[in-house]
């Protein structure tokens, strides 16, 4: 397997008029690795995975998928899977509906929608509108669209957001299935708790880069906790919670 | 390509846009087919009218189809933008692809509303002066006003998708759809109606040979309307490309 890297980030800052929400952001994602991007909420995480999908222009640096920018990447739409919070289904459709919709655009057949929506647990709902859905069954059915094309890399914005206990439990198995296949995962989570369970790696973005290596190293080998050093490298919350 | 506008083609079917708007479009038609019809009886009893021009009137009074027709074109769009898979759309298809395929779909659409509104229109001509005791008389400018409703459906339509791209918000693009169109174009062809026959809705009047304006020629009227669907095209295009999708 080559060892180049899936995902580069390279000096990428993004500005919204005067807010710096990612600055100078610089770290590489390896093949086969699942890899949890953290940060507080308004840290920048999903700037950043909005500005490595092409959805947003960097202000300044870029960032690459296999050596492209994604709108560059032949055939990225079946390379990589992506499920972000602030993408909603298609409206008025149901699960079933919604994945054939994207099925079709990707040029696939109907039998992987059935395949994703059994690997997801939707099946018995998947004629239900999905305006109907649990977060946690919006959050299966963003995460079947996202496997939908059998990518090669997942991107997962806050992907355990409103699953239940049976369902983190599920997404962590899935992915070290995924990952023991070869196939690369960046999730970004600010539940450190789950993540110390499922990466191997980790970047911790506040705004700008703290850290970005091997969880065994940033834990001393599990001897330190994630939680412990993450604040550390973030600093300090303010009063009440997060500096949204 | 294919795949784009196989994807667009059932998400053009999905949820009840199509048929609240077509049933509106409809019932609003009918409604204003039988006022034509009705004052056109009280012409005809009185010896002021003929039958012809009372039957191109109620044939006319299907041009509101597309009104609904340009609403369908920038919901298409602008819902999208709502739920947020307006980013899925883009990383699946690609900006340049996704904005053909939406155009074709939104075009096809309008002219699936084109086809209803000339059916509806045929059945009106005879039903509504039916229901009045008379018979219609279809001449060659019914047939005209018949094709000029299919090809103001097919061009509203774009017309809307193009408006959903540039404001990108549902409520704002339907707000914005019909203001053009029932306040803003009529108003400024009160005030000069020489200069508002160059504009889009009114445009279109051309297209479906309205009577009792200052309009533009049928040929010249489609120059114009084609002018303000490549600059509103292009405009759309541009800000799709540059704009975050956040």
């Amino acid at each position: 397997m080559s060892e180049a890297p899936v995902i580069e980030f390279h000096c990428v800052t993004k500005k919204f008029g005067g807010v710096t929400a990612v600055e100078d952001l610089t770290f590489a994602v390896r093949p086969g690795r699942i890899v949890g991007l953290l940060g507080r909420n308004g840290a920048g995480k999903s700037t950043a995975l909005r500005v490595l999908l092409g959805l947003v222009q960097p202000t300044a640096g870029h960032a690459n998928l296999f050596g492209h920018a994604y709108q560059d990447l032949p055939d990225a739409p079946r390379r990589i899977g992506v499920s972000m919070d602030t993408i909603g289904p298609t409206p008025g459709t149901t699960g079933r509906r919604d994945l054939r919709i994207w099925a079709r655009s990707l040029g696939l057949p109907d039998s992987r929608v059935e395949a994703v929506l059994d690997q997801v647990g939707l099946t018995d709902s998947a004629d239900r509108k999905v305006k109907g859905y649990s977060t946690g069954m919006r959050q299966r059915l963003a995460l079947a669209t996202a496997l939908l094309p059998d990518p090669e890399l997942l991107v997962l914005d806050e992907p355990v957001n409103g699953l239940d206990p049976d369902g983190i439990r599920w997404l962590r198995e899935l992915l070290r299935t995924l990952a023991a296949e070869g196939r690369t995962v960046l999730l970004s989570s600010h539940l450190l708790a789950e993540v110390e369970q499922t990466v191997d790696d980790v970047v911790i973005l506040q705004r700008t880069l703290r850290y970005s290596g091997p969880l065994a190293r940033l834990t001393t080998d599990g001897a330190d906790r994630l939680e412990d050093r993450f604040f550390e490298l973030a600093g300090a919350s303010a009063p009440g919670g997060s500096r949204d | 390509m294919t795949d784009a506008l196989r994807g667009e083609w059932l998400k053009a079917w999905s949820g009840k846009a199509w048929i609240v708007l077509l049933v509106c479009g409809t019932y609003m038609s009918l409604m204003t087919s039988f006022g034509y019809g009705s004052e056109g009886d009280k012409a005809l009893d009185q010896g002021s009218g003929d039958l012809a021009a009372v039957t191109d009137d109620v044939v006319r009074a299907w041009m509101m189809t597309f009104l609904f027709a340009s609403l369908y074109g920038a919901i298409v769009v602008t819902r999208e933008y709502g739920s947020g898979s307006i980013s899925r759309s883009v990383l699946v298809m690609g900006r340049a692809r996704l904005f053909g395929a939406k155009l074709a779909v939104g075009a096809l659409m309008g002219a699936l509303s084109g086809v209803v509104a000339v059916v509806f229109s045929v059945l009106s001509a005879w039903g509504v002066l039916t229901v009045y005791g008379r018979d219609f008389a279809w001449t060659k400018e019914t047939t005209l006003i018949a094709v000029g409703l299919f090809a103001c459906n097919v061009l509203a339509a774009p017309w809307g998708v193009f408006i959903g791209w540039i404001i990108r918000h549902q409520i704002a693009s339907v707000v914005t759809v019909m203001a053009l169109t029932l306040l803003v174009d009529p108003g400024l062809q009160r005030l000069a109606p020489k200069a508002a026959s160059y504009l889009f809705t009114i445009a279109l009047s051309s297209v479906y040979r309205d009577v009792g304006h200052t309009l533009l020629s049928p040929q010249t009227a489609l120059l114009v309307i084609a002018g303000w669907l490549a600059a509103a095209g292009c405009a759309a295009y541009r800000l799709l490309r540059v704009r975050d999708l956040t």
